[in-house]
């Protein structure tokens, strides 16, 4: 049940009905029914995986507690008796217990979870060096848990926060479950963070026509990126990306930067329908988006877009890594060799590249998606290396960096180097995106893509063509609609009845007639729900 | 608070610290730039600034950072 069947739209208005006939102290027993039911219908037996995680991650979160809990005891017993250095060395020794207990959790989450993604993966890469022994390591090709590469991350937040004494530990299993699993972002995210989420499942909300008319229409909002744009893109872009020898240089561009706006209103849209779902019942879902096309780095692009995997990733990965004392030795070595400035910005920097070697990994078991997170790295690093020398470039080319054309360039730039980038994720592997790259650049071919009889050879009608084009128009609008802080669901309230209702049902009429429903565009399955 | 400041502006010096008080919220020091100023302040103070005080009000204004060290040196 994907979020745009029919199906989906019923759960959801019997879910909002129930929960609010629910007398208020058990309304989290039905948001945890619904989820249950929902993860059921989607993935049958595999919800034991789920709750296998939920109960591994709810029993590891409350034994850190308690040695957290154990170290404070013993050093307020003995705090009086001991100088400075014996108290810290008590406060690191408990540290270290709890740490173990951490790291024993996230071994097993992390392990089913690369059990049932990353083993075929492996087992491919080990059978070269496995040859010469005999030995061939088998398939098993895993049935997937629904958003493992989700709740997974989640959990390990989750535990580590505990350990951190960011979040008290829950105490109620089916509560705990609840915020494990709750429907509308267990499929694709945003990845939440218990302190951000938990309460608001847990509380009891009222019910409120407003929000219930706002989260209808983020979600009808979400619909038209995913059906109207995203599916509809889905068709040309996947006849150049699978018959990419047929095509050459700016073809190949254009079908990269296209599947870059389809993976975006495919993930945003998806976020938009889970956010806008979680409204209508009172929770707020984290943003996941701030309209990355307006980025003017590639700094700034990882900072807009799926914002709740890169702040996971900062967190979780990225400063403990950057602040470890591995990391800490390094720096100060390297700066013998390689000066002060390298040294100092070594530790984060090799951070950031395993960052980005991981949010690659993370995307899929194949070295394509690797190589898509090596190369927002290099950018990233560039980045942070080269700006005294961008801005001596730019000094002597006399460039006005505050200027209106120098922002536009910066954006163009980035959308550039991002489109680039998407040949990794979508090409159909490693080698055939390499061999797209190298079209791209040599052979170049005017601009045949713009012509009628190449649009047409690519599987969309002229009039699908016009209404892609109007439908991507309206998203741009939207977007920088946003980008100016203006919030259209207030201003559309501020509008009279009647004109309300138009845009209602104009917006319900766009995705049920533009909408790519049916067999013949069997795209409908999210990208993002497959990672 | 003078050290603290010169630190700062060594590594950006664009920013004008003194004035700013939401420097992680509104993004004008990026995780990058903390982990650059956390690693001279544990050199500069004999301190371990550690992951679970990488929170945006230790870290928001000049004064909240002086609040992190002096706690930390208390310890």
């Amino acid at each position: 049940m994907s979020f745009t069947d029919l199906a989906f739209f019923a759960f959801v208005g019997v879910t909002i009905l129930a929960y609010f006939v629910t007398p208020k102290r058990f309304r989290w027993v039905t948001l945890l029914v619904a989820s249950l039911a929902f993860y059921w219908i989607n993935s049958g037996w595999l919800l034991l995986i789920l709750l296998a995680t939920v109960a591994v991650t709810f029993g590891v979160a409350l034994w850190i507690e308690a040695s957290n809990k154990r170290g404070k005891d013993e050093l307020a017993a003995a705090g009086k008796k001991l100088d400075r250095a014996e108290k810290k060395a008590l406060r690191a020794k408990a540290k270290k217990r709890s740490r173990r207990i951490l790291a024993l959790g996230v071994c097993l989450v992390l392990g089913a979870l690369l059990l049932l993604k990353y083993y075929d993966f492996f087992a491919d890469n080990a059978a070269g060096l496995l040859k010469p022994l005999g030995i061939t390591p088998p398939h098993f090709a895993f049935l997937l848990p629904l958003g493992i590469s989700f709740y997974t991350l989640q959990a390990i937040a989750y535990m580590t926060d505990v350990f951190r004494g960011k979040v008290k530990a829950d105490r109620n299993f089916l509560k705990f479950t609840l915020f494990m699993s709750f429907f509308p972002q267990i499929v694709q995210g945003p990845i939440p963070r218990h302190a951000q989420l938990a309460k608001q499942l847990y509380e009891p909300h009222d019910f409120d026509y407003t929000r219930l008319c706002h989260g209808a229409q983020l979600a009808l909002w979400g619909l038209f990126q995913k059906m109207v744009i995203a599916d509809r893109l889905a068709v040309p872009v996947g006849q150049v990306f699978e018959n990419y020898t047929q095509y050459h240089g700016l073809m190949l561009f254009v079908a990269a930067a296209g599947y870059g706006l389809q993976v975006y209103t495919d993930f945003s849209g998806g976020m938009d329908v889970a956010r806008g779902v979680a409204q209508m019942l009172g929770i707020e879902l984290e943003l996941n988006f701030k309209q990355p096309y307006f980025s003017t780095s590639i700094e700034d692009f990882w900072r807009r877009w799926h914002i709740t995997l890169g702040s996971w990733m900062k967190n979780y990965v990225f400063y403990p890594l950057s602040l470890s004392k591995a990391f800490a030795n390094l720096s100060r070595k390297s700066r013998r060799f390689l000066g002060d400035f390298v040294g100092k910005r070594l530790p984060p920097i090799l951070a950031m590249f395993t960052v980005y070697f991981l949010v690659g990994f993370w995307h899929g078991a194949d070295w394509k998606y690797i190589m898509y997170g090596v190369w927002n790295g290099i950018f990233l690093v560039a980045g942070i290396l080269l700006p005294e020398q961008y801005a001596k470039w730019a000094d002597k080319l006399h460039i006005d960096r505050e200027s209106f054309y120098w922002r536009t360039f910066q954006i163009v730039r980035t959308f550039i180097i991002c489109s680039l980038g998407r040949l990794f994720s979508r090409g159909e592997t490693l080698e055939a995106a390499w061999q797209m790259f190298g079209s791209i650049f040599a052979e170049w071919n005017n601009f045949t893509w713009l012509s009628e009889s190449t649009r047409l050879s690519l599987g969309l009608t002229e009039r699908n063509w016009m209404l892609l084009f109007a439908a991507i128009a309206v998203l741009v609008w939207v977007d920088r609609k946003h980008e100016h802080g203006i919030h259209l669901r207030e201003a559309i309230d501020r509008q009279r009845l009647p004109l309300r209702w138009i845009i209602y049902y104009g917006g319900i009429a766009a995705v049920f007639v533009f909408g790519m429903w049916g067999p013949a565009f069997d795209a409908s399955s999210f990208i993002y729900g497959r990672f | 608070m003078e050290d603290i400041l010169a630190i700062l502006e060594e590594v950006r010096p664009d920013v004008d610290f003194l004035n700013e008080d939401r420097l992680i919220d509104d993004d004008i020091l990026d995780s990058f730039d903390i982990i650059t100023i956390v690693g001279e302040f544990n050199e500069e103070f004999d301190i371990e600034i550690d992951v679970e005080d990488l929170e945006p009000e230790n870290f928001n204004t000049v004064a909240a950072m002086k609040e992190l060290i002096d706690k930390l040196q208390a310890e």
